[in-house]
């Protein structure tokens, strides 16, 4: 039992501060923030990902429609394809996906360099400048990566809805037309807003947490702290999106 | 070298060399198996809770929505069954392995890299101590074993989570929802969710312990190794997911 008492405590304390952390991070957002760190961050965090993005939702979609079809199939519901396969992709996976790649590759990415930044004393360094960290390493990588996600979030429900229409066309033998009816009868403006609204979340959520743990790494564990940083930033944006995801869904839904 | 197809092909070459020596590792000895055991306990622990958190989420979201589009055709009794064949057959295994790839793969990774970085790697070789057996090779058996058995309770707690969803929450048939729920399952989509993780299980570890050995540069390079352990794990979860599951479909299993 007493295991499990300490790692209440250490998650609660973690807890509190990523609070204070999330405030002064917010914060230092306020202020504009310096534009060419800016601009490299949001080039770095969106083009980087296309590639990455492209190949993971092309077969994200590909194996949703499949699964769909052969779920559906066993009660004779291929009708419903489209709808599943539309509302469920462009609300739910294909954002949620987008946001747990980002988290794993932007994410980790900021982790680990805020982590090494900070390992050999280069935010202190910045310290004795005048020059606040928090302003200029953490504040221009949140805007870039907040801004970035919905962006992509919406390249990658095109991706997806063009890789379940081949899948569905191509691999499954259905009828394009009536796949395309249904996808236009379910899948409304509002979905597509829906999604690419939770991507601004997501990213703002992976990126705090990813600079909160890079930040927060400790001199005295050397490259060891390094790993850890990145591991709990991967681990925790992955959570933080899909539970955040379900709570907005209930939202929506209920 | 400057080549990218030929750095491709390359390192194609020597991740199907590094597969094959550590099957041989595997199939004589020594083997450390107090070691391999740790390296288990510790990974069932720290991938138990986000595990969980990423399934039993996911199943909730697919029953909310999962209700809304049956109603309109009038079958939601029949949701249940679609929920439990995607969540025994794909949302389950794909998610938790993901989670171990995000928790233990890229721990795994750090792990060796930290020690590449320090050059215990090199002074476990000098006492002669064959660092793929000791350190690779744990962490592999390791994820192979345990990413099943965090399949198994994932599913039931995504079923839980599911329910929770149709029937208190928006009001499906409690009857309904169980006897479709036994209809459809049978105990081969089990075996297939943990087939499938221990098959992700072994690419987590694999992968892990590669791009953990090929660790250089200081503290950075093990950040690096974190990071290319996780994307290049849940590219390989993706692509061999879309794959079993046409095969699967082709089958007609």
């Amino acid at each position: 039992m007493g295991e499990i008492r300490t790692w209440v405590v250490e998650s609660l304390a973690m807890v509190r501060d990523f609070a204070v952390f999330m405030r002064r991070a917010l914060r230092a957002q306020m202020r504009p923030p310096p534009f060419g760190e800016l601009v490299r961050h949001a080039s770095d965090a969106g083009v980087g990902s296309v590639l990455l993005v492209t190949v993971l939702i092309t077969f994200t979609g590909m194996g949703l429609t499949v699964q769909g079809y052969s779920a559906f199939a066993k009660f004779g519901g291929e009708d419903m394809l489209g709808a599943f396969v539309g509302i469920g992709g462009v609300r739910e996976l294909y954002p949620v996906m987008a946001g747990i790649i980002v988290g794993a590759r932007i994410g980790a990415n900021l982790a680990a360099n805020l982590a090494t930044m900070q390992i050999s004393e280069q935010v202190e360094a910045l310290e004795v400048m005048g020059v606040d960290p928090m302003h200029f390493l953490v504040a221009p990588r949140l805007w870039a990566v907040t801004l970035m996600v919905p962006v992509l979030c919406a390249y990658a429900i095109a991706i997806g809805l063009g890789a379940s229409y081949f899948a569905a066309v191509a691999q499954l033998d259905l009828n394009g037309g009536t796949f395309i009816d249904q996808l236009r009868a379910n899948v409304q403006w509002s979905d597509l807003a829906a999604g690419v609204l939770k991507g601004l979340v997501f990213g703002w959520l992976v990126a705090c947490i990813a600079c909160f743990h890079g930040y927060s790494a400790k001199k005295r564990d050397g490259a060891e702290g390094v790993g850890i940083a990145t591991n709990r930033s991967i681990v925790q944006a992955a959570v933080a999106c899909i539970v955040f995801n379900m709570i907005l869904s209930a939202i929506m839904y209920i | 070298m400057s080549n990218p197809l030929v750095r491709a092909i390359e390192t194609i070459g020597a991740v199907f060399r590094f597969t094959l020596q550590l099957g041989r590792c595997i199939l004589t000895g020594p083997r450390y198996f107090r070691e391999t055991i740790r390296v288990m306990e510790l990974l069932a622990r720290r991938c138990l809770v986000p595990v969980g958190l990423a399934v039993a989420p996911v199943a909730g979201v697919i029953a909310l929505q999962g209700v809304q589009a049956f109603r309109e055709y009038g079958v939601e009794g029949l949701l249940s069954s679609m929920l439990a064949t995607s969540i025994l057959r794909q949302y389950s295994p794909t998610l938790a392995s993901i989670m171990v790839a995000a928790q233990a793969g890229s721990s795994i990774a750090a792990r060796i890299g930290t020690m590449k970085v320090r050059g215990q790697i090199d002074a476990l070789a000098v006492m002669s101590v064959d660092p793929l057996r000791y350190v690779v090779v744990p962490g592999l058996i390791a994820c192979m074993v345990v990413t099943p058995l965090l399949n198994v309770i994932a599913t039931f707690l995504g079923i839980v989570s599911g329910w929770f969803f149709a029937v208190p929450v928006a009001g499906i048939n409690d009857g309904a929802f169980f006897d479709n729920l036994y209809s459809q399952v049978s105990p081969l989509d089990l075996w297939i969710g943990m087939g499938k993780c221990a098959f992700y299980g072994a690419g987590v570890g694999l992968i892990a312990g590669y791009v953990g050995m090929a660790t250089s540069g200081g503290a950075a390079g093990v950040g690096r190794a974190a990071n290319r352990t996780v994307v290049y794990t849940i590219i390989l979860i993706l692509v061999a997911d879309f794959v079993i599951g046409t095969l699967l479909l082709n089958q007609g299993l």
